[in-house]
């Protein structure tokens, strides 16, 4: 019967070559699109969250939801070597995050003020990989390092001093005036707008937050997943704490892929009706192109659920080998794409920065995708082929041979 | 006394529509076993709705159909099919070969579905065609073979299940007259060599002259049973 099916596949190659060519593109097309959107997402939460804010923080219980300097947690209190024992914990990064109000001049911006250690921090705050011009700082060091943006903003350079005002612990005035170490580029636009990167006791100094952190960021091991870790965390005696992950601190970005998956989806889905009925016509061709044969094999003996399992095998072979082909030819332009992204220029561009997104289109080389794509089109080539297992479930052998 | 392969009796059948046709009205016809027949007639007289009656391809309005013993018009959609298989050989007009399979797969191809080893199916398969003079034709596609010989294929496909009886419809229809003769010899050779029934339907002159049994239809009856 394999043999028999076999033989058939190739019998109408013209047929066969159009089957499994529009299967193949169908799993190409679709596997392209979800490559992109995933890959973008997967390097912006990469990007945003892994490399600059961390998969999951700590924070004094109730910080997050009010962000105010009197929710910093104090230091000496917390059970660092408890937290660092749990499993995957790489190490406890501090920071000391607020806002303040900068002068230059007659210039003015609310900015965001991050107090760093760059000997301890994630890659995206490694000073000496992002700094456009001077020099890095250390954790008690005088200088600090702007973002290109702002610098531009205040139109400052190396050497320049910027004055900051704002709120510090339980209502003190924070106040300070800072020479200008280095110049930045963040990845994140909307960082690259605004951020000031202080050394993190400097900045505890001009919060009055002396030994005191508002986030204690975790770094986690390469291999570890950050949820597991984040379980254990929460459930390591963290009291007075807060242990958050990032789709807890950014629910946003949650919504945002949602909403722009489901766009995907949706798109995906019409390909899908489209493949479904050039499928559907293939073997609507077949069926009656076979109409005469399959009478032949029925009044000669062949039981019509032979026949049918027989054409439904073909079918199978047929549609399995497009989403095959398709699934693996698509393999290298994943993988050429995820590491030469596509530039984005122009409006685009300045769409995408507005969302604070890097304006890059990145693919993702997860196999998953080519799974599930290649397994819901063979799916649907099978269901479709069920039209030729109907038709000769229904068959009278008479009228098929007079046809 | 030879056994009765085929026994019809009051068989009706009635294609319904604005006015109906009765392609079959009331025919009994007892063939026994190794009887070489050919039921003759005009297009349109009813000769082909018969075959088709007796092979099970169709169902008769009434009358009963006994083949050997058994009566096909009690029998399921899927017992018919596994009847078919089991007792019916059939040549159809235009060959009707499966085109993707060679000489010697499409005879062993219908003993392949009554589950017959391998070797068996072989051997048969070769003797067969043999026996239809197609030695050295053996994997040749049907494409591969002229009319004549894909017609001969039809007949060693047809006798591959040891039928009790074959039934060929206008088998020499669309061959020339070297054809039309070479396969005629081989079928009477067949019939008088291993008493295989077979049951013709035709108004090919040459068929009629040489079948033992000539039953002329006309308006779905029989109107004359000839014996030479």
């Amino acid at each position: 019967m394999l043999k028999l099916a076999w033989r058939n596949i190739w019998r109408n190659k013209g047929r066969s070559v159009i089957t499994i060519a529009a299967v193949m593109f169908c799993v190409i097309f679709a596997v392209v699109l979800r490559s992109f959107q995933v890959g973008v997402w997967e390097n912006m939460i990469h990007e945003i969250v892994g490399n600059n804010f961390g998969y999951l923080q700590i924070h004094e219980d109730g910080f997050w939801a009010d962000q105010s300097l009197d929710r910093t947690m104090d230091l000496g209190a917390v059970n660092s070597e408890e937290l660092l024992a749990v499993d995957g914990v790489d190490r406890l990064i501090p920071r000391m995050e607020s806002f303040s109000l900068l002068y230059h001049g007659s210039n003015t911006k609310g900015s965001l003020v991050m107090g760093i250690d760059p000997a301890v921090e994630l890659p995206g705050l490694q000073l000496d990989d992002i700094l456009l011009e001077g020099r890095s700082f250390s954790r008690d060091d005088s200088v600090i390092v702007v973002s290109e943006g702002l610098a531009k903003y205040f139109n400052v350079g190396l050497g320049d001093t910027l004055l900051f005002m704002g709120q510090g612990y339980h209502g003190a005035t924070a106040y300070g005036a800072f020479p200008i170490g280095g110049i930045a580029r963040m990845t994140n636009p909307e960082l690259n707008k605004q951020l000031v990167l202080m050394p993190f006791q400097k900045a505890q100094y001009m919060y009055n937050c002396t030994d005191r952190a508002t986030t204690l960021v975790v770094a986690v091991d390469k291999d570890s997943d950050y949820e597991a870790v984040g379980a254990a965390l929460k459930g390591s005696g963290v009291e007075g704490l807060e242990v958050l992950e990032w789709k807890e601190l950014f629910p946003e970005i949650i919504q945002t892929i949602e909403v722009d998956m489901a766009g995907g989806r949706i798109f995906v889905t019409i390909l899908y009706f489209i493949i479904s009925f050039v499928l559907l016509g293939t073997v609507i061709m077949m069926v009656a192109e076979r109409q005469r044969e399959f009478g032949i094999l029925v009044s000669i003996g062949m039981k019509k659920t032979k026949l049918a399992f027989v054409t439904l095998l073909e079918n199978i072979m047929l549609i399995m080998g497009g989403a095959i082909v398709g699934m693996a030819v698509v393999k290298p332009v994943q993988f050429y794409f995820k590491y030469n992204p596509i530039d984005l220029s122009g409006q685009m561009k300045e769409a995408i920065e507005q969302y604070n997104f890097e304006p890059k289109l990145y693919t993702t080389t997860s196999f998953i995708i080519n799974l599930n794509h290649g397994t819901i089109i063979f799916i649907i080539g099978v269901l479709v082929s069920l039209y030729a297992v109907v038709k000769i479930m229904k068959l009278n052998p008479i009228e098929s041979m007079r046809s | 006394m030879s056994k009765a392969v085929i026994e019809v009796s009051g068989l009706h059948k009635v294609y319904e529509g604005a006015v109906p046709v009765k392609a079959v009205n009331g025919i009994d016809l007892t063939i026994t076993e190794g009887e070489f027949t050919a039921l003759k007639g005009p297009s349109g007289c009813g000769k082909t709705t018969l075959l088709n009656l007796l092979g099970g391809l169709d169902q008769p309005t009434s009358g009963s159909i006994l083949i050997d013993g058994t009566d096909i018009t009690a029998l399921s959609d899927n017992e018919l099919i596994d009847f078919r298989l089991h007792n019916i050989g059939f040549v159809f007009q235009a060959y009707n070969l499966i085109p993707v399979l060679s000489a010697t797969e499409n005879v062993s191809f219908i003993m392949l579905l009554q589950d017959r080893p391998k070797e068996e199916r072989l051997v048969r398969a070769e003797q067969l065609l043999k026996a239809v003079g197609l030695e050295g034709k053996e994997d040749k596609r049907p494409g591969q073979l002229s009319g004549g010989q894909q017609q001969r294929v039809a007949v060693a496909r047809a006798l591959a299940s040891k039928p009790k009886f074959v039934l060929a419809d206008e088998p020499t229809a669309n061959l020339d007259s070297e054809s039309t003769s070479k396969l005629l010899d081989i079928m009477e050779q067949l019939n008088a060599q291993e008493n295989m029934t077979f049951v013709f339907a035709t108004h090919d002159d040459r068929v009629i002259a040489k079948a033992k049994r000539v039953v002329s239809i006309s308006d779905g009856k029989v109107i004359s049973d000839t014996a030479k």
